[in-house]
């Protein structure tokens, strides 16, 4: 079900990747993302295939899926979709809802202009893309 | 000697985090990049440490070590810090130079002020880092 978009803003400014936009910025962040939902089981991006976007989780969850075997859940507040489109690369994982997903689309074209308009979103992608490469190699420090 | 502009900025051009970024965003780059000497021994990084910094080793060699093991060696081209600097997490390896040692350095208030204001520069090492979040997620399939 749609959020008004009072209720949508509110949901945007509890996010850690949208913590440092003002209320006028939320309210366009809302205005250039579009509301989507997608079904348990619903796979909603696809390894191997191209298309897609970025997504941010308002409400459930998803698994991370490489070849059929789970390597990550991703919950509210946390996104995907970022890597292919930066990289201009199909997906290398699934992307699959475990329970009804609710989520903010940007389309792939339109992401580099998004992050270069709100740097503070662009810094705090970069500390979670660092903290995913931390997590796959240990030392480097 | 000291390393010229012109070293200093192919040096920092050759580093998969900065390749692609434009000569504008290299000067800048370049301006807050120092040349710092280390002696054999000498530690340049220590585990446990908030990120002081990024290094590239311009010559000489160092190691990688946490705690008592040693995970790796690191010799001229090789670079280390740039995690610490972007999520300001503590360090999780220390790195000793075991011969005398000449790195370029980039201080983190100084990289980090930089990603803020060059939004093509931060891009760009998103970018760098997802190909490397990628790669590992390559290699552990195979």
């Amino acid at each position: 079900m749609a959020l008004s978009p009072q209720q949508l803003v509110d949901t945007l400014s509890g996010l850690t990747l949208f913590a440092d936009l003002s209320r006028p910025q939320l309210e366009q962040v809302a205005h250039k993302m579009s509301e989507e939902s997608f079904p348990e089981g619903q796979r909603i991006l696809r390894q191997g295939f191209t298309g897609s976007g970025f997504y941010v989780i308002l409400d459930g969850e998803v698994a991370i899926r490489i070849d059929g075997n789970e390597v990550a859940r991703l919950a509210k507040g946390d996104f995907f979709g970022e890597m292919s489109v930066l990289l201009g690369e199909p997906p290398v994982a699934d992307v699959v809802a475990l329970r009804q997903l609710h989520a903010l689309h940007l389309g792939g074209p339109e992401l580099e202009g998004f992050l270069s308009e709100h740097p503070t979103v662009m810094f705090r992608m970069l500390k979670t893309v660092a903290m995913r490469l931390r997590n796959a190699s240990r030392w480097r420090s | 000697m000291p390393i010229s502009v012109d070293e200093k900025a192919a040096a920092l051009a050759s580093l998969p985090l900065f390749q692609g970024a434009s000569d504008e965003s290299l000067a800048r780059l370049c301006n807050v990049t120092g040349e710092v000497e280390y002696s054999a021994g000498q530690f340049v990084v220590r585990q446990g440490q908030v990120g002081s910094g990024l290094y590239l080793i311009v010559s000489g060699a160092a190691r990688v070590v946490s705690g008592s093991h040693e995970l790796a060696t690191l010799g001229p081209g090789d670079f280390f810090g740039e995690l610490t600097v972007i999520d300001q997490q503590p360090r999780t390896a220390s790195v000793q130079a075991t011969q005398d040692t000449v790195c370029l350095a980039v201080a983190s208030w100084d990289l980090l002020d930089l990603l803020k204001s060059d939004s093509a520069l931060a891009l760009n090492l998103i970018r760098g880092l997802a190909a490397r979040v990628r790669s590992n997620a390559e290699h552990h399939r195979h």
